[in-house]
C-alpha cells in the first residue's frame, strides 16, 4: 500500500472526508515519494485557501438597500412607458435612418436632372456662334446679323465634321 | 444573496452590482415562483445563474505565477508549507492575505470548477445540496468538484514548484 501513488485519494474528495487509514496511507507514502509529496503538500495548501476565502464573509453597505429600491423603481418607471415611447426606444434608429434615406433619395430624384438640363445648356453656349446647333439654339441671333462667309463657313465645318 | 454573490467575487462593488442584478431579477420574475421549493432555494439558484453568467462573460483565467504573488502571500505560503497542521489563521490580516491568494488560486479555474469547489471543500456543502443551489446533476457536481480540485492543487503545484518547495 506504501508503494501506491496517493494523488488519487487526494482528489477523490474533500480534504474532511478523509478517513483515519487513508490519512495514514497518506502519511506513510508521502515520506518514501518525493512526487506525491509535493502534489500532498499544494492540495493541503490549496484546500487551506478554499477555506479560508470561504470563511471570510461581507456585509452589504448601508444603502445598498436605498440603491436596490431605486433601481427597482427605475426600471418600472422603463416598463411603465406608454407603448408608442417603448417602441420608438427600441426602433427608433432604424425609423430614424430609414427617414433620413427617404429624404436623401427624394432630394437626388427632384435636384440632380435640374443639374443635368444645365449641363446640356453650357454644352449649347459652349458652341461656336456659327455653328448649326448654335444658329438653331439661339433665338436671339437673327438671320440678318450672320455675313454670307460666315454662314458658309459654319456649313462647310458642320460637313467636315460629318 | 450578498452571501451567494460573495462566493463569486471579494470585490465590494461587483458584489453589490450582482446582489442588485439578483434582487431585480427576482422581482420581475415572482410570477414564475410556484412555491415548490423554498423562497430561498429558489433566490439562490437565480443567484447563482447570474453571478455564473457575470463570471462567464469576463473570461478571464490568469494562471497562478510566483511573479503576480504580493510579499505577504509569498510569506503566508512559506508559513503555511514549514508548518504541518492545516489550520486557519486567526488574525485579521493573514486572513486577509489567505483569502486574496485564494482568489487568485480560484480565478485559474472556470466558474463551474470554482463554483463547485468553494461550496463542497471550502463550504463543506453535500453534493446533493450544491446540486439543488445550481440545478446541476449530482454527478455533474462530483465531475466539477474533481476536475477543480486537480486543476487548484496542480496549479498550486507548480506555483510551489518555482518558488523552490
Amino acid at each position: 500500500m506504501k508503494d501506491k501513488h496517493i494523488i488519487d485519494i487526494l482528489e477523490k474528495g474533500p480534504w474532511a472526508s478523509l478517513t483515519e487509514s487513508e490519512v495514514r496511507t497518506i502519511t506513510a507514502h508521502t515520506e518514501i515519494c518525493a512526487a506525491c509529496r509535493s502534489a500532498f503538500e499544494a492540495a493541503r495548501v490549496s484546500t487551506l485557501l478554499v477555506k479560508e476565502r470561504a470563511a471570510e464573509t461581507m456585509e452589504p453597505s448601508p444603502f445598498f438597500q436605498t440603491r436596490v429600491l431605486a433601481a427597482l423603481r427605475e426600471r418600472q418607471a422603463k416598463n411603465n412607458l406608454p407603448v408608442f415611447a417603448r417602441l420608438w426606444k427600441s426602433a427608433g434608429m432604424l425609423v430614424s435612418s430609414m427617414a433620413l434615406t427617404t429624404a436623401a433619395l427624394a432630394a437626388f430624384t427632384f435636384l440632380a436632372p435640374a443639374a443635368g438640363t444645365g449641363t446640356s445648356q453650357n454644352t449649347v453656349t459652349d458652341l461656336s456662334p456659327y455653328s448649326a446647333e448654335a444658329v438653331v439654339f439661339n433665338q436671339d441671333q437673327s438671320d440678318e446679323q450672320l455675313t454670307d462667309d460666315q454662314v458658309l463657313t459654319a456649313i462647310y465645318a458642320d460637313n467636315e465634321v460629318k | 444573496m450578498f452571501h451567494v454573490a460573495h462566493r463569486f467575487f471579494r470585490q465590494r462593488s461587483l458584489v453589490e452590482d450582482a446582489a442588485q442584478e439578483v434582487f431585480l431579477k427576482a422581482f420581475t420574475q415572482l410570477g414564475s415562483y410556484e412555491g415548490r421549493g423554498s423562497m430561498e432555494g429558489w433566490l439562490t439558484r437565480i443567484a447563482t445563474n447570474i453571478c455564473l453568467n457575470i463570471l462567464r462573460a469576463s473570461k478571464r483565467r490568469p494562471e497562478l505565477t510566483t511573479a503576480d504573488l504580493t510579499e505577504d502571500q509569498d510569506r503566508w505560503l512559506d508559513e503555511k508549507l514549514s508548518s504541518a497542521a492545516g489550520e486557519l489563521h486567526h488574525s485579521a490580516e493573514n486572513k486577509m492575505v489567505a483569502a486574496d491568494l485564494a482568489d487568485r488560486l480560484l480565478e485559474t479555474l472556470s466558474p463551474e470548477d470554482r463554483l463547485a469547489l468553494t461550496l463542497i471543500d471550502g463550504e463543506d456543502a453535500s453534493v446533493s445540496e450544491v446540486a439543488e443551489m445550481t440545478g446541476w446533476s449530482e454527478s455533474k457536481v462530483k465531475v466539477r468538484a474533481f476536475r477543480a480540485r486537480k486543476k487548484a492543487r496542480e496549479a498550486m503545484e507548480k506555483l510551489l514548484g518555482r518558488m523552490g518547495h
